[in-house]
Order: structure tokens, then sequence, then C-alpha cells
């Protein structure tokens, strides 16, 4: 065998995003294990889906969180509620405003971005203060827009969110298309060094010429389409929008970061992770589940699985 | 004491000895609705019943103001806190759906000791100072089982997609479904997870378990999470159960058309979100003198393949099947527990 390849595969366990993707495959194959392979296909192609979403909601968290610590963008859940609500609402179940009504949401996701770096630029708040207050704003106006009822996204659209292409689910392709492109972006762009050097050390960043704020707006931003775009499809896949939809995914988007690998303190990401953390969220549920442990039991479970993936990940001799 | 000050005592007595009559003018009273949640549908179309009847009833003077407050964060403390801002204002009667069933019993006293008529209701307060409209949410799981061995006379193994964890009824409905399914020994639970009463957390939770699961006859569910559920055995290619719903819209629709398509045949129940528009006639039938149990027990409202087509039709779309209540209702759920 190869001595190069050899070597490689010994360092596997030094990559920050090797534990989530192990643990995945762990509580896959307990799962099925349960049936004896039975349904090992249908989990699969389970998780793929559903991990899509916490995926691309946990990547524009990811680019927020590497911007350093009390860097988080909490308004999460409620952007995801009001361009989800806001975008179905415009296209009212009409196949000719599809892309329309990605643009609504997508600008609905842009408003919520500026509108979260302003109160932080401006007004001078804390991160985690503007965008939770923030948030209330936003889950008001989709309440106000819409008073809680749920409206049908137009069958096109429901179809090709829960539709496949060659066996693999459309929105796994989304979410993989968008990590590749994050991962462009963190890893071979000057963009991703500036978001790096932010979150190492502002004021060094600062200093050696990084616009800093240009890296900061165009961060919040982002995590906000982001978080627009999962609100998307996720109603659409969901059969339409309703006002608690997005309550799941705040947990989730930091978990994903937490457990795949990158630095909660900033400064240092990693886009394989994220795909392997909202994997393992998905199938640890699924596996507690499948083998019939109460809530309470799960949810000790899942912070005690979460705890031991982190230790294990920032372990010594980490790679870089 | 003068003369004057007896026959006041004196009327006072007699008053009070001669409860039941409704005599006491309501006109000058003041409403408020304490609510601790207002991010769901239900919550939603129990916000608008209340506005509606409520405006209704202080247009037509019968009340002085109903005026609905909704917390913004779900939390005990805060409403605690808005109670007692409530209090402060001078209401006469405060409704509360409450955040927790315990946690704002000290608050509820206050208001008791200040002289405000307390009701609770949907999520209800333990405080004995307080009347509470409960609905049966253990009889509501019970059914859901027995309709299903109605169906199903050979029985056969159940999913159980359960609500919020930790929330007390969660445990009631639980509590239901087990008493059911111990009564109908040919069922049994192969599985449960909780979908939080959300049509895509259900979805998302019974898309995972379902590959672990045999074959499954029948899914018992809590409210909100039945269309969901249809979704995710839908994508996994199996046949679809009984999904008992939860009178939301869009699984009455779903119903309705798989109905047309192959007969598909199920049932739903859950409390119409316009009980708050009882425990509002409650407080005021209370001022009028009337003479109110503390404990008084509101149907839950259930939607059968007859009434389908209707209930549908009557339902606002994305929506929540209602029943508004009247002050004849009110009158007669209290003179039924009396």
């Amino acid at each position: 065998m190869d001595k190069s390849f050899v070597l490689k595969l010994t360092d596997l366990p030094r990559r920050p995003w090797f534990w989530a993707f192990a643990a995945s495959v762990l509580a896959f194959g307990a799962t099925t294990y349960l049936t004896d392979g039975r349904g090992g296909a249908g989990l699969l192609s389970a998780a793929l889906t559903f991990a899509a979403f916490s995926a691309i909601v946990g990547l524009g968290q990811m680019f927020v969180i590497t911007l350093g610590p009390g860097n988080v963008d909490l308004s999460i859940p409620a952007t995801m509620t009001l361009a989800a609500t806001l975008a179905l609402k415009f296209m009212h179940g009409e196949t000719a405003l599809v892309l329309p009504g990605l643009g609504v949401a997508l600008l609905v996701g842009l408003g919520a971005g500026g509108f979260n770096y302003a109160l932080i630029r401006l007004l001078r708040i804390p991160p985690i203060i503007a965008t939770l207050s923030a948030s209330f704003l936003y889950q008001s106006l989709a309440i106000w827009s819409n008073r809680g009822l749920r409206i049908k996204p137009p069958e096109v659209l429901a179809d090709f969110t829960t539709g496949s292409f060659f066996g693999i689910p459309n929105m796994t392709l989304i979410g993989l298309l968008i990590a590749v492109l994050s991962w462009i972006v963190l890893e071979r762009s000057i963009f991703g060094r500036w978001v790096s050097a932010f979150g190492q050390n502002t004021r060094a960043a600062r200093l050696s010429g990084v616009p800093v704020e240009v890296v900061r707006a165009v961060t919040y931003i982002s995590s906000a389409v982001l978080a627009s775009l999962t609100g998307y499809f996720l109603a659409s896949f969901s059969g339409g929008a309703a006002l608690n939809m997005g309550a799941e995914y705040l947990l989730i988007s930091i978990a994903v970061v937490v457990i795949g690998g990158s630095s909660i303190a900033g400064g240092n990401s990693n886009v394989p992770g994220i795909w392997g953390g909202a994997l393992l969220m998905f199938l640890i549920v699924s596996m507690l589940n499948s083998y019939g442990l109460g809530a309470g039991v799960r949810l000790i479970m899942t912070g005690t699985i979460i705890i031991g993936i982190v230790a294990a990940a920032s372990g010594k001799g980490r790679a870089v | 004491m003068n003369i004057k000050a007896k026959l006041l005592g004196a009327a006072a007595l007699v008053a009070v000895a001669l409860p039941g009559h409704a005599i006491a003018d309501t006109t000058d009273k003041r409403i408020a609705l304490s609510n601790n949640y207002a991010g769901n549908s239900w919550r939603q179309a129990m916000l608008e019943s209340w506005e509606k009847v409520g405006s209704k009833a202080v247009s037509d003077g019968i009340v002085a103001a109903a005026d609905a407050f909704t917390t913004s964060e779900n939390q005990a403390t805060e409403q605690a806190a808005q109670i007692q801002n409530m209090i402060l204002q001078g209401y006469d009667a405060i409704v509360i759906n409450a955040a927790s069933p315990t946690a704002l019993n000290g608050a509820v006293k206050e208001a008791c000791d200040a002289g405000i008529i307390v009701v609770s209701f949907d999520g209800i307060v333990t405080e004995p100072c307080a009347w509470r409209i409960a609905v049966d949410f253990k009889e509501m799981g019970r059914q859901q089982v027995e309709y299903l061995a109605s169906r199903l006379p050979d029985g056969g193994n159940l999913l159980e997609i359960r609500g919020l964890a930790g929330v007390f009824v969660d445990d009631e409905i639980h509590a239901g479904i087990e008493q059911g399914v111990s009564e109908n020994a040919s069922f049994k639970i192969v599985g449960s997870v909780h979908g939080d009463w959300a049509q895509d957390v259900s979805q998302k939770a019974v898309a995972g378990i379902l590959p672990s699961l045999p074959e499954i006859v029948g899914v018992v569910t809590q409210g909100g999470d039945g269309y969901g559920a249809a979704q995710a055995i839908k994508a996994a290619g199996r046949d679809v159960p009984v999904i008992v719903m939860g009178n939301r819209q869009d699984e009455m629709k779903w119903w309705a058309e798989a109905r047309d398509a192959d007969g598909y045949e199920t049932l739903s129940l859950s409390i119409a979100p316009g009980v708050g528009t009882l425990a509002f006639w409650v407080a005021q039938q209370i001022f009028d003198g009337a003479e109110v149990p503390k404990d008084l027990t509101v149907p839950f409202l259930k939607v059968t393949q007859d009434t389908l087509d209707e209930t549908l039709e009557a339902t606002p779309e994305g929506s929540v099947a209602n029943v508004e209540y009247s002050q004849a209702d009110a009158k007669a759920v209290i003179s039924d527990a009396n």
C-alpha cells in the first residue's frame, strides 16, 4: 500500500471534522442494526434530506461564529419564518411565481441581515442582543403579515423539494452545492482569509488593512440570506410556512458548528464538519427514537454525545 | 352604627345568601387576557376569537374592556410580571392561558387577594382561588385508541407522536393513549417520537424512526402533527395507516383529498381555540353573580367522516377548526357542572 495513503489514514482522526462523521456512521450502524439492515436506504435518504436544512443554516452561523467571541446570529429562526411566510404568501400557490418568490425570500434575508448589522454597527449593540431583539421584530412581522395561517407552496416547488435526482434528494444537492461554495469562499478566497483574520484578532486584522466592517456586514448578511433560503425550502418541503417552523434551528445551527470542529472562539472554521454535524444531529435523534428511549434519556444522551465529540475533536495534536 | 349602614349590611347578607341569581351589573367590569404564547396557528386563532367576542361584548355594553396581552418569550417569570402589571392596572378579572400550572400561583394568589377574578383555561393554574376550564386531555388520548380499535378489530402496531417534552398537556394525552392501549391489548406502540405539535418537526422525527419500524396500522397524535406524519410516511413509500388528525385545516384538507381518492377514513380531535371565549364569558358570569364551581370541563372538538366537509368549509385556509362560545354556552357549561 502506498505509504502516503497510510499516513493520511492515520492522520484522519486529527481532522476536526472526523469525529462528527465517525459518530454519524456509528449512529447509522446502530439504528440499522436494530432492523438487521432493513431500512438502511430509507434512513440514509431521510438523513441526507433533513441534514441539508441544518447544514445550510449551519454554514451561515459558522461564518458568523468565525468572527470571534460574542458573534452569533440568534435571529435565524425568526428570519426563516419571516422569509418563508412572505415568500409563500407572495407565491400563493402559483407556479409562475416560484422564482420571484425565491427573490422575495432572498430580499427578506438581505433586509434582515442588513438590519442586524446596522444595529450592531450604528447602535453599537452586542451581536447577541442585537440579533435576539431583531428576531422579535421579524417574528412579529411574520405574525402580523399572515396571522399564523399556513399557505401551501406551489405544487412544482413542493415536488422539487421532496424529490430526488438519480436517487440523491434535491435538497441534499442544494445543501452540498452551498457547502462547496462556502468552502471555496472560506479556504480559497481573500474574503475567507479576512473572516478568519477578523476572528483571530480583530485589531491586528484592521491594522493590517482588512476592511473589517465590510467583512462583518457581509458575514451577517450571508447568514440571514442562508436562513431565508432554508426557510423558503423548508416551508415548501413541509407543506407550508408556520410561525414556529424555525424554532428548532437556533440550537441546531450552533450545534452543527461546534460538533463540526469549528472553533467556538472564532478564527478557525471547517466546512465539511458542518455536514458531519448536521447528519449526526438527525441520526442521533433517529437512533434514540428507534431504541425507544424516553424524552429525558434522549436529551441527556444527545447532550453527552455532543460533549464527547467536541472533547474528542478538540483533543491534543489537532491538525490544521 | 346607623340605620343606613345596618340596612346596607342586611342587603349584602341577602345578596350573599341568595347566590345563583344573575343580578349584578357587569358593564363597568374590565377583563384582561394574559396569554403566554402566540407563535402558532392555534394561538393565533385563539387570539382572534377573543378579539372578536371581546370587542363585541364591549360594544354591546356587557363589559367595559376585554384586552389581550401576550408575553414574548413563553416564560413563567415573564407572565407572572405581566399578571402583576394587570393587578396594578386595576383589571377586575384576568383570564389566563398559563405557561406553567404551578409557577404562576404566587402571582395568581396576589391577584385573588386584590379582589380580582382569575379564570384559567387550556394551560390551567393549580392555585385554589382561581377557576379552571380544563379539557380532558387524557380522555382525548384514550378516545384515539378506542376509535382505532373500532376501525381495526385485529389491532396491530401503532406509532405515537407526542407533543413538547415536559409539558403537562403532553403527559396527559400520552397517559390517555397508554390507558387506551392497555384497554385494547391487541394494539402495541412500537415507536414514539416528539413532534412538538409542529408539522415540520413531526415530519422530521417520523422520517427518522420509520426505517426501523415494522408495519404500522395506526398513528396516534396530539394535534398539529398529522400532516407532517402523512408526508413522511408517503415519502418512505409506505401505505398510509390510519392517522388520527388534530383539526388543522391542512390535515383536514389532506384527509378530504385522500377520502375522495381512495375512501380514506379517520378521526380528528383537538381543543377549539375559542375556549378562550368560554373563559371570558365565565368571568363575566361570575361578576353577574352566578355560582360557578372552580373546576369546569369543556368538551373537545371532534371532526368525523360525516362532519369533515362542513368543518373544512368553515375553517379558514391554514387555520384550525374553531368554535366561538356565547354567553348562553357559558351558562349551559356552568349549570351542567352545578
